[in-house]
Protein backbone atom coordinates (compact mmCIF):
# COMPACT_ATOMS: atom_id res chain seq x y z
CA UNK A 1 0.00 0.00 0.00
CA UNK A 2 2.76 2.38 0.90
CA UNK A 3 4.61 1.87 -2.34
CA UNK A 4 1.40 2.47 -4.23
CA UNK A 5 0.92 5.78 -2.50
CA UNK A 6 4.52 6.83 -2.88
CA UNK A 7 4.29 6.40 -6.63
CA UNK A 8 2.42 9.67 -6.89
CA UNK A 9 5.21 11.70 -5.38
CA UNK A 10 7.85 10.11 -7.57
CA UNK A 11 9.28 12.78 -9.88
CA UNK A 12 8.02 12.55 -13.41
CA UNK A 13 10.74 11.17 -15.62
CA UNK A 14 11.58 13.06 -18.77
CA UNK A 15 11.38 10.03 -21.02
CA UNK A 16 7.79 9.41 -19.97
CA UNK A 17 6.84 12.83 -21.27
CA UNK A 18 8.58 12.30 -24.56
CA UNK A 19 7.02 8.91 -25.16
CA UNK A 20 3.55 10.27 -25.65
CA UNK A 21 2.88 12.94 -28.23
CA UNK A 22 2.98 16.40 -26.73
CA UNK A 23 -0.33 17.55 -28.22
CA UNK A 24 -2.33 14.60 -26.90
CA UNK A 25 -0.89 15.04 -23.44
CA UNK A 26 -1.66 18.72 -23.21
CA UNK A 27 -5.28 18.37 -24.24
CA UNK A 28 -5.79 15.44 -21.92
CA UNK A 29 -4.08 17.24 -19.05
CA UNK A 30 -6.25 20.31 -19.45
CA UNK A 31 -9.47 18.30 -19.50
CA UNK A 32 -8.29 16.34 -16.47
CA UNK A 33 -7.58 19.49 -14.51
CA UNK A 34 -10.94 21.02 -15.42
CA UNK A 35 -12.79 17.97 -14.12
CA UNK A 36 -10.63 17.76 -11.00
CA UNK A 37 -11.12 21.43 -10.23
CA UNK A 38 -14.89 21.02 -10.55
CA UNK A 39 -14.64 18.30 -7.93
CA UNK A 40 -12.44 20.48 -5.73
CA UNK A 41 -15.12 23.18 -5.80
CA UNK A 42 -17.76 20.69 -4.65
CA UNK A 43 -15.41 19.37 -1.96
CA UNK A 44 -13.94 22.58 -0.63
CA UNK A 45 -16.94 24.84 -1.33
CA UNK A 46 -18.96 23.65 1.67
CA UNK A 47 -15.88 23.98 3.88
CA UNK A 48 -15.12 27.50 2.69
CA UNK A 49 -18.75 28.44 3.26
CA UNK A 50 -18.41 27.12 6.81
CA UNK A 51 -15.23 29.12 7.48
CA UNK A 52 -16.67 32.27 5.94
CA UNK A 53 -19.88 31.98 7.96
CA UNK A 54 -17.99 31.41 11.19
CA UNK A 55 -16.29 34.79 10.74
CA UNK A 56 -19.47 36.80 10.16
CA UNK A 57 -22.00 38.37 12.47
CA UNK A 58 -25.53 37.06 12.58
CA UNK A 59 -26.90 40.25 11.01
CA UNK A 60 -24.50 40.17 8.08
CA UNK A 61 -25.30 36.48 7.57
CA UNK A 62 -29.01 37.28 7.48
CA UNK A 63 -28.41 40.11 5.02
CA UNK A 64 -26.38 38.05 2.59
CA UNK A 65 -25.39 34.50 3.51
CA UNK A 66 -22.65 34.13 0.91
CA UNK A 67 -21.01 37.58 1.08
CA UNK A 68 -17.40 37.42 2.15
CA UNK A 69 -16.68 38.19 5.78
CA UNK A 70 -15.23 41.68 5.97
CA UNK A 71 -14.03 41.43 9.54
CA UNK A 72 -12.66 38.55 11.50
CA UNK A 73 -15.26 38.01 14.13
CA UNK A 74 -13.61 35.88 16.84
CA UNK A 75 -16.64 36.32 19.07
CA UNK A 76 -18.43 33.41 17.40
CA UNK A 77 -15.68 31.04 18.49
CA UNK A 78 -15.69 32.37 22.05
CA UNK A 79 -19.48 32.07 22.16
CA UNK A 80 -19.50 28.57 20.74
CA UNK A 81 -16.75 27.46 23.09
CA UNK A 82 -18.55 28.78 26.16
CA UNK A 83 -22.17 28.07 25.30
CA UNK A 84 -21.64 24.61 23.88
CA UNK A 85 -19.80 23.24 26.94
CA UNK A 86 -17.11 22.18 24.49
CA UNK A 87 -14.40 21.62 27.11
CA UNK A 88 -16.61 19.00 28.79
CA UNK A 89 -17.70 17.29 25.57
CA UNK A 90 -14.17 17.26 24.21
CA UNK A 91 -12.83 15.75 27.43
CA UNK A 92 -15.52 13.06 27.29
CA UNK A 93 -14.74 12.26 23.65
CA UNK A 94 -11.02 12.02 24.40
CA UNK A 95 -11.61 9.75 27.40
CA UNK A 96 -13.96 7.41 25.52
CA UNK A 97 -11.72 7.26 22.47
CA UNK A 98 -8.43 6.72 24.30
CA UNK A 99 -9.82 4.26 26.85
CA UNK A 100 -11.72 2.11 24.37
CA UNK A 101 -8.95 2.13 21.76
CA UNK A 102 -6.23 1.19 24.25
CA UNK A 103 -8.17 -1.64 25.84
CA UNK A 104 -9.34 -2.88 22.47
CA UNK A 105 -5.85 -2.93 20.95
CA UNK A 106 -4.34 -4.90 23.83
CA UNK A 107 -7.15 -7.47 23.73
CA UNK A 108 -7.07 -7.65 19.94
CA UNK A 109 -3.34 -8.41 19.80
CA UNK A 110 -3.80 -11.26 22.29
CA UNK A 111 -6.58 -12.56 20.07
CA UNK A 112 -4.77 -12.06 16.77
CA UNK A 113 -1.35 -13.43 17.76
CA UNK A 114 -2.31 -17.03 18.71
CA UNK A 115 -4.74 -17.19 15.76
CA UNK A 116 -2.09 -16.04 13.32
CA UNK A 117 0.50 -18.45 14.79
CA UNK A 118 -2.01 -21.29 15.19
CA UNK A 119 -0.95 -21.59 18.83
CA UNK A 120 -4.51 -22.48 19.74
CA UNK A 121 -6.53 -25.42 18.51
CA UNK A 122 -8.96 -24.58 15.71
CA UNK A 123 -7.33 -21.22 15.00
CA UNK A 124 -9.13 -21.09 11.65
CA UNK A 125 -12.51 -21.44 13.31
CA UNK A 126 -11.64 -18.72 15.78
CA UNK A 127 -10.93 -16.37 12.90
CA UNK A 128 -14.25 -17.24 11.26
CA UNK A 129 -15.97 -16.68 14.60
CA UNK A 130 -14.47 -13.19 14.75
CA UNK A 131 -15.53 -12.48 11.18
CA UNK A 132 -19.06 -13.73 11.26
CA UNK A 133 -20.58 -10.75 13.09
CA UNK A 134 -19.80 -8.61 10.04
CA UNK A 135 -22.36 -10.57 8.06
CA UNK A 136 -25.11 -10.87 10.66
CA UNK A 137 -27.96 -8.47 11.48
CA UNK A 138 -27.03 -5.32 13.42
CA UNK A 139 -26.68 -5.88 17.16
CA UNK A 140 -28.49 -2.63 18.02
CA UNK A 141 -31.68 -3.79 19.79
CA UNK A 142 -30.48 -6.79 21.87
CA UNK A 143 -27.34 -4.84 22.76
CA UNK A 144 -29.53 -2.15 24.25
CA UNK A 145 -31.60 -4.71 26.19
CA UNK A 146 -28.37 -6.21 27.51
CA UNK A 147 -26.92 -2.90 28.65
CA UNK A 148 -30.21 -2.05 30.32
CA UNK A 149 -30.17 -5.36 32.23
CA UNK A 150 -26.56 -4.91 33.23
CA UNK A 151 -27.38 -1.46 34.58
CA UNK A 152 -24.89 0.08 32.15
CA UNK A 153 -27.40 2.32 30.39
CA UNK A 154 -26.41 5.99 30.63
CA UNK A 155 -23.09 4.93 32.10
CA UNK A 156 -19.71 5.96 30.69
CA UNK A 157 -18.16 2.57 31.50
CA UNK A 158 -20.95 0.83 29.62
CA UNK A 159 -20.50 3.24 26.74
CA UNK A 160 -16.78 2.45 26.46
CA UNK A 161 -17.61 -1.27 26.56
CA UNK A 162 -19.60 -0.89 23.34
CA UNK A 163 -16.36 -0.20 21.47
CA UNK A 164 -14.37 -3.22 22.65
CA UNK A 165 -15.22 -5.36 19.63
CA UNK A 166 -14.03 -4.69 16.08
CA UNK A 167 -13.58 -7.71 13.79
CA UNK A 168 -11.82 -5.80 11.00
CA UNK A 169 -9.02 -4.76 13.35
CA UNK A 170 -8.42 -8.39 14.33
CA UNK A 171 -8.16 -9.40 10.67
CA UNK A 172 -5.62 -6.67 9.89
CA UNK A 173 -3.53 -7.74 12.90
CA UNK A 174 -3.72 -11.46 12.05
CA UNK A 175 -2.45 -10.73 8.54
CA UNK A 176 0.33 -8.47 9.70
CA UNK A 177 1.59 -10.84 12.40
CA UNK A 178 2.22 -13.40 9.64
CA UNK A 179 5.10 -11.17 8.47
CA UNK A 180 6.88 -11.53 11.83
CA UNK A 181 9.33 -14.47 11.44
CA UNK A 182 8.41 -17.50 13.52
CA UNK A 183 12.09 -18.10 14.32
CA UNK A 184 11.80 -15.21 16.75
CA UNK A 185 9.33 -17.24 18.83
CA UNK A 186 11.72 -20.18 18.99
CA UNK A 187 14.74 -18.05 19.86
CA UNK A 188 12.88 -16.11 22.54
CA UNK A 189 11.49 -19.31 24.06
CA UNK A 190 14.97 -20.87 24.14
CA UNK A 191 16.17 -17.82 26.03
CA UNK A 192 13.49 -18.48 28.60
CA UNK A 193 11.08 -15.74 27.54
CA UNK A 194 7.47 -16.48 28.48
CA UNK A 195 4.44 -16.13 26.21
CA UNK A 196 3.03 -13.00 27.81
CA UNK A 197 6.44 -11.34 27.91
CA UNK A 198 7.11 -12.28 24.28
CA UNK A 199 3.87 -10.76 23.04
CA UNK A 200 4.17 -7.56 25.07
CA UNK A 201 7.92 -6.93 24.72
CA UNK A 202 8.66 -8.29 21.23
CA UNK A 203 5.48 -8.68 19.15
CA UNK A 204 3.94 -5.33 20.09
CA UNK A 205 6.94 -3.24 18.93
CA UNK A 206 7.37 -5.33 15.77
CA UNK A 207 3.78 -4.90 14.60
CA UNK A 208 3.64 -1.19 15.41
CA UNK A 209 2.55 -0.15 11.87
CA UNK A 210 -0.46 -2.47 11.97
CA UNK A 211 -1.30 -1.37 15.51
CA UNK A 212 -1.14 2.27 14.40
CA UNK A 213 -3.48 1.56 11.48
CA UNK A 214 -6.00 -0.35 13.57
CA UNK A 215 -5.84 2.15 16.44
CA UNK A 216 -6.41 5.11 14.10
CA UNK A 217 -9.35 3.43 12.37
CA UNK A 218 -10.92 2.40 15.65
CA UNK A 219 -10.37 5.83 17.21
CA UNK A 220 -11.91 7.69 14.24
CA UNK A 221 -14.95 5.43 14.45
CA UNK A 222 -15.45 6.14 18.16
CA UNK A 223 -14.78 9.86 17.82
CA UNK A 224 -17.34 10.29 15.03
CA UNK A 225 -19.99 7.97 16.47
CA UNK A 226 -23.42 9.58 16.68
CA UNK A 227 -25.98 6.79 17.01
CA UNK A 228 -24.59 5.05 20.11
CA UNK A 229 -24.24 8.16 22.29
CA UNK A 230 -27.74 9.16 21.21
CA UNK A 231 -29.08 5.80 22.33
CA UNK A 232 -27.03 5.17 25.45
CA UNK A 233 -26.14 8.51 27.03
CA UNK A 234 -29.00 10.62 28.30
CA UNK A 235 -27.12 12.69 30.85
CA UNK A 236 -25.60 15.78 29.26
CA UNK A 237 -22.47 15.52 31.39
CA UNK A 238 -21.56 12.26 29.60
CA UNK A 239 -22.08 13.54 26.04
CA UNK A 240 -19.24 13.19 23.57
CA UNK A 241 -18.60 16.00 21.12
CA UNK A 242 -20.81 14.58 18.33
CA UNK A 243 -23.91 14.44 20.49
CA UNK A 244 -23.01 17.78 22.04
CA UNK A 245 -22.84 19.38 18.62
CA UNK A 246 -26.26 18.03 17.64
CA UNK A 247 -27.72 19.38 20.88
CA UNK A 248 -26.02 22.70 20.21
CA UNK A 249 -27.57 22.75 16.74
CA UNK A 250 -30.98 22.18 18.34
CA UNK A 251 -30.54 25.29 20.49
CA UNK A 252 -28.54 27.60 18.21
CA UNK A 253 -29.61 26.20 14.85
CA UNK A 254 -30.83 29.56 13.61
CA UNK A 255 -27.61 31.33 14.58
CA UNK A 256 -25.43 30.00 11.81
CA UNK A 257 -22.27 32.03 12.52
CA UNK A 258 -21.99 30.60 16.06
CA UNK A 259 -22.99 27.11 14.91
CA UNK A 260 -20.44 27.26 12.09
CA UNK A 261 -17.76 28.25 14.61
CA UNK A 262 -18.76 25.27 16.77
CA UNK A 263 -18.54 22.91 13.79
CA UNK A 264 -15.12 24.32 12.92
CA UNK A 265 -13.85 23.87 16.47
CA UNK A 266 -14.73 20.21 16.15
CA UNK A 267 -13.47 19.83 12.59
CA UNK A 268 -10.06 21.50 12.89
CA UNK A 269 -8.42 18.92 15.18
CA UNK A 270 -9.68 16.17 12.86
CA UNK A 271 -8.27 17.92 9.78
CA UNK A 272 -4.86 18.44 11.41
CA UNK A 273 -4.80 14.84 12.62
CA UNK A 274 -5.76 13.70 9.12
CA UNK A 275 -3.10 15.77 7.35
CA UNK A 276 -0.40 14.21 9.53
CA UNK A 277 -1.64 10.62 9.33
CA UNK A 278 -3.42 10.52 5.97
CA UNK A 279 -1.29 7.69 4.61
CA UNK A 280 -2.04 5.43 7.54
CA UNK A 281 -5.70 6.33 7.41
CA UNK A 282 -6.19 5.76 3.69
CA UNK A 283 -4.20 2.54 3.57
CA UNK A 284 -5.92 1.33 6.73
CA UNK A 285 -9.39 1.97 5.37
CA UNK A 286 -8.59 0.20 2.11
CA UNK A 287 -7.02 -2.76 3.90
CA UNK A 288 -9.97 -3.00 6.20
CA UNK A 289 -12.47 -2.92 3.40
CA UNK A 290 -10.56 -5.17 1.02
CA UNK A 291 -10.10 -7.87 3.57
CA UNK A 292 -13.29 -7.38 5.49
CA UNK B 1 2.19 -25.07 14.69
CA UNK B 2 4.55 -26.12 17.47
CA UNK B 3 4.10 -24.14 20.64
CA UNK B 4 7.45 -23.00 22.00
CA UNK B 5 6.53 -21.39 25.27
CA UNK B 6 6.43 -24.35 27.64
CA UNK B 7 4.20 -27.37 28.24
CA UNK B 8 1.62 -28.57 30.66
CA UNK B 9 -0.06 -25.73 32.43
CA UNK B 10 1.89 -23.14 30.42
CA UNK B 11 0.16 -24.44 27.27
CA UNK B 12 -3.05 -22.77 28.47
CA UNK B 13 -1.63 -19.24 28.65
CA UNK B 14 -2.52 -18.25 25.03
CA UNK B 15 -6.10 -19.39 25.62
CA UNK B 16 -6.36 -17.47 28.89
CA UNK B 17 -5.05 -14.28 27.32
CA UNK B 18 -7.43 -14.63 24.40
CA UNK B 19 -10.49 -14.81 26.66
CA UNK B 20 -11.01 -11.06 27.33
CA UNK B 21 -11.13 -10.22 23.61
CA UNK B 22 -13.39 -13.17 22.88
CA UNK B 23 -15.64 -12.35 25.83
CA UNK B 24 -16.31 -8.77 24.80
CA UNK B 25 -16.72 -9.71 21.15
CA UNK B 26 -19.41 -12.24 22.04
CA UNK B 27 -21.03 -9.99 24.64
CA UNK B 28 -21.15 -6.82 22.54
CA UNK B 29 -21.22 -7.94 18.93
CA UNK B 30 -21.89 -11.59 18.15
CA UNK B 31 -24.38 -12.42 20.92
CA UNK B 32 -26.65 -9.39 20.41
CA UNK B 33 -26.41 -9.82 16.66
CA UNK B 34 -27.70 -13.39 16.88
CA UNK B 35 -30.30 -12.40 19.47
CA UNK B 36 -31.87 -9.89 17.08
CA UNK B 37 -33.95 -12.65 15.49
CA UNK B 38 -35.11 -13.84 18.94
CA UNK B 39 -36.19 -10.34 19.94
CA UNK B 40 -38.10 -9.96 16.68
CA UNK B 41 -40.64 -12.49 18.03
CA UNK B 42 -41.26 -10.52 21.23
CA UNK B 43 -42.91 -7.32 22.40
CA UNK B 44 -39.73 -6.00 24.06
CA UNK B 45 -40.04 -2.28 24.62
CA UNK B 46 -36.84 -0.97 26.13
CA UNK B 47 -38.04 -0.17 29.65
CA UNK B 48 -36.04 -1.79 32.44
CA UNK B 49 -37.80 -4.54 34.44
CA UNK B 50 -40.85 -4.84 32.19
CA UNK B 51 -41.40 -8.51 31.24
CA UNK B 52 -40.79 -9.41 27.61
CA UNK B 53 -43.47 -11.58 26.04
CA UNK B 54 -43.24 -14.00 23.18
CA UNK B 55 -45.68 -12.93 20.46
CA UNK B 56 -44.65 -15.19 17.60
CA UNK B 57 -44.88 -13.71 14.14
CA UNK B 58 -47.03 -10.71 15.13
CA UNK B 59 -44.31 -8.15 14.46
CA UNK B 60 -43.70 -9.53 10.99
CA UNK B 61 -47.43 -9.77 10.24
CA UNK B 62 -47.87 -6.18 11.33
CA UNK B 63 -44.88 -4.99 9.35
CA UNK B 64 -45.97 -6.71 6.15
CA UNK B 65 -49.78 -6.55 6.24
CA UNK B 66 -51.20 -3.94 8.60
CA UNK B 67 -52.92 -1.27 6.51
CA UNK B 68 -51.26 2.11 6.21
CA UNK B 69 -48.27 1.09 8.35
CA UNK B 70 -47.48 -1.73 5.95
CA UNK B 71 -47.83 0.59 2.97
CA UNK B 72 -45.38 2.98 4.63
CA UNK B 73 -43.03 0.07 5.20
CA UNK B 74 -43.14 -0.94 1.54
CA UNK B 75 -42.50 2.68 0.59
CA UNK B 76 -39.49 2.72 2.92
CA UNK B 77 -38.25 -0.50 1.36
CA UNK B 78 -38.62 1.06 -2.10
CA UNK B 79 -36.74 4.17 -0.98
CA UNK B 80 -33.99 2.03 0.51
CA UNK B 81 -33.52 0.39 -2.88
CA UNK B 82 -33.61 3.73 -4.73
CA UNK B 83 -31.09 5.16 -2.27
CA UNK B 84 -28.89 2.11 -2.80
CA UNK B 85 -29.05 2.35 -6.61
CA UNK B 86 -28.54 6.13 -6.70
CA UNK B 87 -25.61 6.07 -4.31
CA UNK B 88 -23.96 2.99 -5.81
CA UNK B 89 -24.19 4.10 -9.45
CA UNK B 90 -22.80 7.58 -8.88
CA UNK B 91 -20.32 6.80 -6.15
CA UNK B 92 -18.93 3.95 -8.21
CA UNK B 93 -18.83 5.88 -11.48
CA UNK B 94 -17.46 9.14 -10.10
CA UNK B 95 -15.02 7.27 -7.85
CA UNK B 96 -13.63 5.46 -10.87
CA UNK B 97 -13.43 8.69 -12.89
CA UNK B 98 -11.56 10.54 -10.15
CA UNK B 99 -9.23 7.60 -9.51
CA UNK B 100 -8.36 7.37 -13.21
CA UNK B 101 -7.70 11.09 -13.40
CA UNK B 102 -5.44 10.89 -10.36
CA UNK B 103 -3.62 7.84 -11.66
CA UNK B 104 -2.04 9.99 -14.38
CA UNK B 105 1.24 11.77 -13.88
CA UNK B 106 -0.28 15.11 -13.05
CA UNK B 107 1.12 17.65 -10.66
CA UNK B 108 -0.90 17.94 -7.46
CA UNK B 109 -2.48 14.48 -7.41
CA UNK B 110 -1.59 14.16 -3.75
CA UNK B 111 -3.50 17.36 -2.97
CA UNK B 112 -6.58 16.22 -4.86
CA UNK B 113 -6.58 12.86 -3.16
CA UNK B 114 -6.33 14.40 0.29
CA UNK B 115 -9.19 16.80 -0.48
CA UNK B 116 -11.54 14.14 -1.84
CA UNK B 117 -10.92 11.84 1.10
CA UNK B 118 -11.33 14.53 3.75
CA UNK B 119 -15.10 14.08 4.40
CA UNK B 120 -14.55 10.43 5.34
CA UNK B 121 -12.51 11.58 8.32
CA UNK B 122 -14.86 14.35 9.41
CA UNK B 123 -17.65 11.94 10.21
CA UNK B 124 -21.37 12.11 9.75
CA UNK B 125 -22.16 14.97 12.16
CA UNK B 126 -19.76 17.43 10.56
CA UNK B 127 -20.65 16.23 7.05
CA UNK B 128 -24.32 16.79 7.80
CA UNK B 129 -23.93 20.19 9.44
CA UNK B 130 -21.59 21.49 6.73
CA UNK B 131 -24.14 20.58 4.09
CA UNK B 132 -27.06 21.93 6.07
CA UNK B 133 -25.27 25.26 5.87
CA UNK B 134 -24.23 24.84 2.23
CA UNK B 135 -27.86 24.08 1.38
CA UNK B 136 -29.16 27.06 3.40
CA UNK B 137 -32.32 27.91 1.48
CA UNK B 138 -32.31 31.68 2.11
CA UNK B 139 -29.40 32.79 -0.03
CA UNK B 140 -26.88 30.03 0.62
CA UNK B 141 -24.43 29.04 -2.14
CA UNK B 142 -26.58 26.34 -3.74
CA UNK B 143 -29.66 28.53 -3.48
CA UNK B 144 -27.77 31.35 -5.28
CA UNK B 145 -26.68 29.02 -8.06
CA UNK B 146 -30.26 27.82 -8.50
CA UNK B 147 -31.39 31.45 -8.45
CA UNK B 148 -28.95 32.31 -11.22
CA UNK B 149 -30.45 29.45 -13.21
CA UNK B 150 -33.87 31.03 -12.68
CA UNK B 151 -35.27 28.49 -10.25
CA UNK B 152 -35.76 28.15 -6.51
CA UNK B 153 -35.94 25.32 -4.04
CA UNK B 154 -36.31 24.86 -0.31
CA UNK B 155 -33.55 22.24 -0.68
CA UNK B 156 -33.53 20.09 2.48
CA UNK B 157 -36.85 21.61 3.53
CA UNK B 158 -38.61 20.96 0.22
CA UNK B 159 -40.83 18.09 -0.91
CA UNK B 160 -39.75 14.72 0.57
CA UNK B 161 -38.67 13.33 -2.79
CA UNK B 162 -36.38 16.32 -3.44
CA UNK B 163 -34.94 16.39 0.07
CA UNK B 164 -34.24 12.68 -0.42
CA UNK B 165 -32.19 13.43 -3.54
CA UNK B 166 -30.07 15.93 -1.58
CA UNK B 167 -29.31 13.27 1.02
CA UNK B 168 -28.16 10.96 -1.80
CA UNK B 169 -25.87 13.71 -3.07
CA UNK B 170 -24.35 14.35 0.37
CA UNK B 171 -23.95 10.60 0.94
CA UNK B 172 -21.95 10.33 -2.31
CA UNK B 173 -19.91 13.43 -1.43
CA UNK B 174 -19.13 11.95 1.97
CA UNK B 175 -17.99 8.51 0.84
CA UNK B 176 -16.56 9.02 -2.64
CA UNK B 177 -13.06 9.11 -1.09
CA UNK B 178 -13.23 5.46 0.01
CA UNK B 179 -14.26 4.29 -3.47
CA UNK B 180 -11.54 6.45 -5.00
CA UNK B 181 -8.78 5.10 -2.75
CA UNK B 182 -9.77 1.49 -3.43
CA UNK B 183 -9.78 2.13 -7.19
CA UNK B 184 -6.42 3.91 -6.97
CA UNK B 185 -4.93 0.91 -5.19
CA UNK B 186 -6.29 -1.30 -7.97
CA UNK B 187 -5.07 0.97 -10.76
CA UNK B 188 -1.59 1.01 -9.33
CA UNK B 189 -1.30 -2.76 -9.73
CA UNK B 190 -1.70 -2.39 -13.52
CA UNK B 191 1.78 -2.22 -15.04
CA UNK B 192 2.53 0.98 -17.00
CA UNK B 193 4.35 -1.06 -19.62
CA UNK B 194 1.13 -2.83 -20.59
CA UNK B 195 -0.71 0.42 -21.23
CA UNK B 196 2.21 1.99 -23.07
CA UNK B 197 2.72 -1.08 -25.25
CA UNK B 198 -0.94 -0.99 -26.25
CA UNK B 199 -0.68 2.72 -27.08
CA UNK B 200 2.37 2.12 -29.24
CA UNK B 201 0.42 -0.61 -31.04
CA UNK B 202 -2.16 2.04 -31.88
CA UNK B 203 -4.88 1.32 -29.32
CA UNK B 204 -7.26 4.21 -28.69
CA UNK B 205 -7.77 5.46 -25.12
CA UNK B 206 -11.17 3.74 -25.08
CA UNK B 207 -9.64 0.46 -26.21
CA UNK B 208 -6.96 0.74 -23.54
CA UNK B 209 -9.67 1.26 -20.94
CA UNK B 210 -12.07 -1.45 -22.08
CA UNK B 211 -9.49 -4.09 -22.98
CA UNK B 212 -6.83 -3.51 -20.30
CA UNK B 213 -7.77 -1.25 -17.42
CA UNK B 214 -11.36 -2.39 -16.82
CA UNK B 215 -10.70 -6.16 -16.85
CA UNK B 216 -7.58 -5.85 -14.71
CA UNK B 217 -9.48 -3.68 -12.26
CA UNK B 218 -11.92 -6.52 -11.51
CA UNK B 219 -10.91 -7.07 -7.85
CA UNK B 220 -11.41 -3.42 -6.90
CA UNK B 221 -14.59 -3.24 -9.01
CA UNK B 222 -16.00 -6.13 -6.98
CA UNK B 223 -14.92 -4.69 -3.64
CA UNK B 224 -16.33 -1.27 -4.41
CA UNK B 225 -19.64 -2.55 -5.75
CA UNK B 226 -20.25 -4.78 -2.75
CA UNK B 227 -19.16 -2.12 -0.27
CA UNK B 228 -21.33 0.53 -1.91
CA UNK B 229 -24.39 -1.72 -2.18
CA UNK B 230 -24.24 -3.12 1.35
CA UNK B 231 -23.18 0.18 2.89
CA UNK B 232 -25.93 2.24 1.27
CA UNK B 233 -28.65 -0.29 2.11
CA UNK B 234 -27.81 0.03 5.81
CA UNK B 235 -26.89 3.69 5.97
CA UNK B 236 -29.23 6.24 7.53
CA UNK B 237 -27.08 8.52 9.71
CA UNK B 238 -27.03 11.36 7.19
CA UNK B 239 -30.85 11.33 7.04
CA UNK B 240 -30.80 11.81 10.80
CA UNK B 241 -28.50 14.82 10.70
CA UNK B 242 -29.78 16.43 7.48
CA UNK B 243 -33.57 16.10 7.60
CA UNK B 244 -34.55 14.07 10.66
CA UNK B 245 -37.36 11.53 10.65
CA UNK B 246 -39.60 12.97 7.98
CA UNK B 247 -42.53 11.20 6.37
CA UNK B 248 -41.78 10.27 2.82
CA UNK B 249 -38.02 10.13 3.32
CA UNK B 250 -37.42 7.20 5.71
CA UNK B 251 -35.27 4.27 4.73
CA UNK B 252 -35.40 0.91 6.53
CA UNK B 253 -32.24 1.48 8.56
CA UNK B 254 -33.67 4.70 9.95
CA UNK B 255 -36.96 2.95 10.75
CA UNK B 256 -35.16 0.40 12.90
CA UNK B 257 -33.55 3.20 14.86
CA UNK B 258 -36.71 5.31 15.11
CA UNK B 259 -38.95 2.39 16.12
CA UNK B 260 -36.46 1.15 18.66
CA UNK B 261 -35.32 4.37 20.23
CA UNK B 262 -37.80 7.13 19.45
CA UNK B 263 -38.04 9.48 16.56
CA UNK B 264 -36.05 12.41 17.79
CA UNK B 265 -32.39 12.48 18.63
CA UNK B 266 -33.05 14.34 21.89
CA UNK B 267 -35.83 12.30 23.49
CA UNK B 268 -34.81 10.49 26.65
CA UNK B 269 -37.83 8.25 26.92
CA UNK B 270 -37.02 4.78 25.64
CA UNK B 271 -40.48 3.29 25.84
CA UNK B 272 -40.41 2.21 22.26
CA UNK B 273 -41.16 -0.87 20.27
CA UNK B 274 -37.91 -2.73 20.23
CA UNK B 275 -39.40 -6.11 19.29
CA UNK B 276 -40.97 -4.53 16.23
CA UNK B 277 -37.71 -2.72 15.45
CA UNK B 278 -35.85 -6.04 15.70
CA UNK B 279 -38.27 -7.52 13.14
CA UNK B 280 -37.66 -4.55 10.83
CA UNK B 281 -33.94 -5.05 11.27
CA UNK B 282 -34.23 -8.75 10.35
CA UNK B 283 -36.20 -7.81 7.22
CA UNK B 284 -33.50 -5.30 6.31
CA UNK B 285 -30.91 -7.99 6.97
CA UNK B 286 -32.59 -10.32 4.46
CA UNK B 287 -32.80 -7.52 1.89
CA UNK B 288 -29.05 -6.92 2.29
CA UNK B 289 -28.34 -10.65 2.24
CA UNK B 290 -30.34 -11.34 -0.93
CA UNK B 291 -29.00 -8.36 -2.85
CA UNK B 292 -25.46 -8.87 -1.55
CA UNK B 293 -25.37 -12.58 -2.42
CA UNK B 294 -26.90 -11.98 -5.87
CA UNK B 295 -24.34 -9.28 -6.59
CA UNK B 296 -21.55 -11.49 -5.34
CA UNK B 297 -22.74 -14.38 -7.52
CA UNK B 298 -22.70 -12.29 -10.69
CA UNK B 299 -19.42 -10.61 -9.80
CA UNK B 300 -17.78 -14.01 -9.20
CA UNK B 301 -19.02 -15.33 -12.53
CA UNK B 302 -17.75 -12.25 -14.30
CA UNK B 303 -14.40 -12.55 -12.54
CA UNK B 304 -14.04 -16.18 -13.61
CA UNK B 305 -14.88 -15.27 -17.18
CA UNK B 306 -12.32 -12.47 -17.29
CA UNK B 307 -9.49 -13.68 -15.13
CA UNK B 308 -10.01 -17.41 -15.62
Amino acid sequence: MNTAIERDIRPVSNSAWKRISAKYLTKKTIVSYIILLAFVIIYLGPLLMLINTSLKTQSSFMRDATALATTINVKNFVDAWNKASFPKYLTNSVIYTVAATTIYIVMAVFVAFPISRKYIKGAKYFLTLFLIALFLPPALIPQFQLMLKLGLYNNPVGYVMLFLANPIGVIILVNYIKTVPIELDEAAALDGCGYFQFVTRIVFPLIRPAIATVAILHAIGIWNELILPTIYLTNQKYYPITRGLIVFQGVYGSNWPTLAAAVLIMAIPMVVFYLFLQRYIMSGLTQGSLKG
Amino acid sequence: MIYHFGRGRARWIPYLLLIPGLFFYILIALGPSLATSVYSFTDANGIANVPVNWIGLDNYKEFLTLGQAARDNYDALGRTLIFCIGVTVFQFGLGLLVAMLLNQRLAGTNFFRIVFFLPVILGVVIQGLIWTLFLYPLGGPVDKVLGALGTHSELLGSQPSEAFVWVIIVQIWANLGITMVIFLAGLQTIPDELVEAARIDGASPWQVFSKITWPLLTPSVNTNLLLNIIGSLQSYQLFLVLIGYRNGTQVLGYMVYAQGFGQTSGGNSNAFRQGYAAATSIILFFVVLIIGLTAQYFLRRREERILG
